[in-house]
């Protein structure tokens, strides 16, 4: 009967075992670390998010100027569009204030053009632009953990 | 043999474990969250009202979603169902995709205030029954039925402001505390009496704290809390309280219970409009201490629970026989052997001049016309005497020993503050008896006993605490 099997099938009942015992292993390991490498990127972060909602577009006719204190985040309103720009100093994080100029630093004395470049003081960066977006029902947020190449302006339909 | 016995063993292990696999990996491409993503989006895009709109719709991303607020220690995942909970276009959606109701979120933004802190349920589940926290999940705290949700209001803002703008719920429960005289028998805040147990921090107390056996329905906080006011006894067989409310009335007082929570909000979340207390007088104070037991104070009652009589402590004929040195001292010592309990500030916390507007309430219609002195001391009172006519007069109500007590209409005659009682005072009680209880007139208006005769009965009376 055993012999029967072998002459037919050409594997042998035990070596079918074995393939399949070992095959079933190799398939069931590369799962596992296949799966696990699913969890080298979370889901959902334990942090606050950096996104905050600033209303309708309606409400930034061309020519507004607004600081949203509580973000440390201004907005812009020209004829090319919306645009957010930091208002942490780059050199020690100190809280810029608009001037004739552009932005001036309270703390070591930096000053920045209207567009953020440093034109005096010790801070070693232009100050940062953030990245507007709309979501579904048109209410514009910022994304402050996103900073966008100086000069992106955002028009909105 | 054996390595086949061994082989085979492999094999089941390693085709158990790709089953396994398979049920993990089922489960995570396709998690509950994900079908209500794709339906909110799936509505947002066949419903835009204009191209951008559907643009916008188009690069909703699905995935997880959370709000993490540190100060809060929460991580709200509500959301991830709930995705259009913020979108006016949801306004009219069915549950999961609704907007959320009423401009709640307008001073409430999600990012700063997440969802649990005001529903409760469980913050980092990703499903909704655990989120819910309801059925038998466990979770010390479900989502709160949206019948008490206005106890979260409290937590940050004042009664008054809530009375005006929408937290009219929790506004009236506080009142309803108040008059109800819950504190009559329950400390909050170190005030009140002690015959039940302080609330303080009910509103978060783990489940395991409660006896849930006989709660019907979902067994949590918020039920055993409603069905414990609805019939205290039907919910803890051994409680004594005494409550008298209306279906409504015991749901705002639920509300009212979930704002005794222990956490603490921080500061830049609360918002207190109205710092002044409003003042508190004689009436209400007898309403928050006494009227539970008292009622307005009457007429006496016989109570079934306590199985004693209450005595009518705003009746004239008490009030005129009383004065208010001796309703001090029973007021702050409370009376040994009954529920009265003691006051003072040491213990069920009255300040002096709380009690002082008590006593002011109470003897508020004390008659002008004082009882015509007894004078007690002019006569020699006659201790045999006044015993024989106890046990022909007296024991019927307040039984031979004086006690009182079960099946008597009398009270306790051997407490403290009939003991320590001037006998003049009980003399005064005797003759003219009490409006409003049993006990009746035994002197010239009544039964005609003679002065004599009611001078011997109350010197046996202050015998009494001497007999075993
Ligand atoms: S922080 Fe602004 S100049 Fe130093």
């Amino acid at each position: 009967m055993i012999k029967k099997t072998r002459n037919t099938e050409g594997v042998s009942r035990r070596d079918f075992l074995g393939l399949a015992a070992f095959g079933a292993a190799i398939l069931g390991s590369i799962g596992v670390l296949a799966g696990s490498l699913r969890f080298v990127k979370a889901d959902v972060y334990s942090e606050e998010s950096k996104k905050f909602k600033i209303g309708k577009k309606e409400n930034f006719p061309i020519g507004t100027t607004r600081k949203f204190d509580d973000k440390n985040v201004f907005i812009f309103s020209d004829d090319n569009g919306l645009f957010a720009i930091s208002a942490i100093c780059t050199h020690l994080g100190c809280i810029v204030s608009p001037s004739e100029f552009g932005f001036q630093c309270p703390c070591h004395g930096s000053r920045y053009d209207e567009n953020g470049n440093v034109i005096g003081g010790p801070a070693p960066r232009p100050l940062e632009w953030y990245e507007i977006n709309q979501e579904v029902d048109g209410t514009l947020f910022i994304d402050a953990g996103k900073a966008v190449p100086q000069g992106t302006k955002y028009l909105f339909a | 043999m054996q390595s086949r016995f061994y082989l085979s063993l492999l094999l089941i292990s390693s085709l158990v474990l790709i089953a396994f696999m398979g049920i993990a990996f089922n489960r995570e491409m396709n998690p509950e969250w994900k079908k209500y993503q794709t339906e909110y989006k799936d509505f947002l895009v066949k419903n835009a009202k204009d191209a951008s709109t559907r643009q916008r719709a188009e690069r909703i991303q699905i995935g997880m979603q959370q709000i993490y607020i540190k100060s809060l220690e929460r991580s709200d995942r509500c959301m991830s169902c709930h995705r259009g909970v913020e979108n006016p276009l949801m306004a009219e959606a069915e549950q999961p995709h609704r907007q959320h109701s009423g401009n709640y979120l307008e001073n409430h933004p999600i990012a700063k205030f997440g969802c649990t802190v005001c529903h409760r349920g469980q913050d980092r589940a990703t499903n909704m029954r655990e989120a819910h926290g309801e059925e038998h999940t466990h979770w010390d705290f479900p989502i709160i039925p949206s019948k008490y949700i206005q106890g979260s209001c409290a937590q940050c803002h004042d009664y008054e402001m809530l009375r005006q703008e929408g937290g009219e719920k929790v506004a009236r429960g506080e009142e309803l505390f108040r008059q109800k005289g819950c504190q009559g028998c329950h400390k909050i805040g170190g005030k009140g009496g002690d015959l039940g147990k302080d609330i303080a921090g009910i509103g978060s107390r783990p489940f395991a704290y409660f006896s849930m056996k006989h709660v019907v329905g979902d067994h949590n906080l918020y039920n055993w809390v409603k069905q414990h006011f609805d019939d205290p006894r039907a919910i803890v067989p051994e409680s004594e309280m005494r409550v008298f409310l209306t279906d409504e009335e015991a749901e705002l007082l639920t509300t009212y219970m979930m704002t005794f929570v222990t956490a603490e909000m921080p500061r830049n979340y609360t918002l207190i409009k109205n710092v002044i207390q409003p003042k508190i007088d004689g009436e209400s104070l007898y309403k928050m201490y006494c009227i539970a037991c008292h009622s307005d104070g009457r007429v006496s009652l016989y109570d079934e629970i306590f199985k004693r009589t209450i005595p009518a402590i705003r009746n004239p004929a008490f009030t005129r026989s009383i004065d208010d040195e001796h309703l001090r001292t029973i007021i702050k010592e409370g009376r040994k052997g009954t529920q009265m309990t003691a006051w003072k500030v040491s213990a069920a916390g009255l300040t002096d001049a709380d009690i002082n507007k008590i006593i002011m309430y109470i003897t508020m219609n004390r008659p002008e016309k004082k009882p015509e002195p007894f004078g007690f001391l002019k006569y020699k009172a006659d201790v045999r005497h006044g015993e024989e006519l106890y046990n022909i007069r007296c024991e019927f109500c307040h039984g031979a020993e004086g006690k009182g007590g079960e099946g008597f209409l009398g009270i306790n005659l051997r407490n403290p503050a009939v003991q320590k009682a001037d006998p003049e005072f009980l003399a005064i009680t005797v003759r003219d008896g009490r409006e409003g209880t049993p006990m009746v007139s035994f002197g010239m208006k009544g039964l005609k006993l003679d002065n004599q005769d009611i001078a011997d009965m109350v010197a046996y009376v202050k015998t009494l605490s001497q007999k075993k």
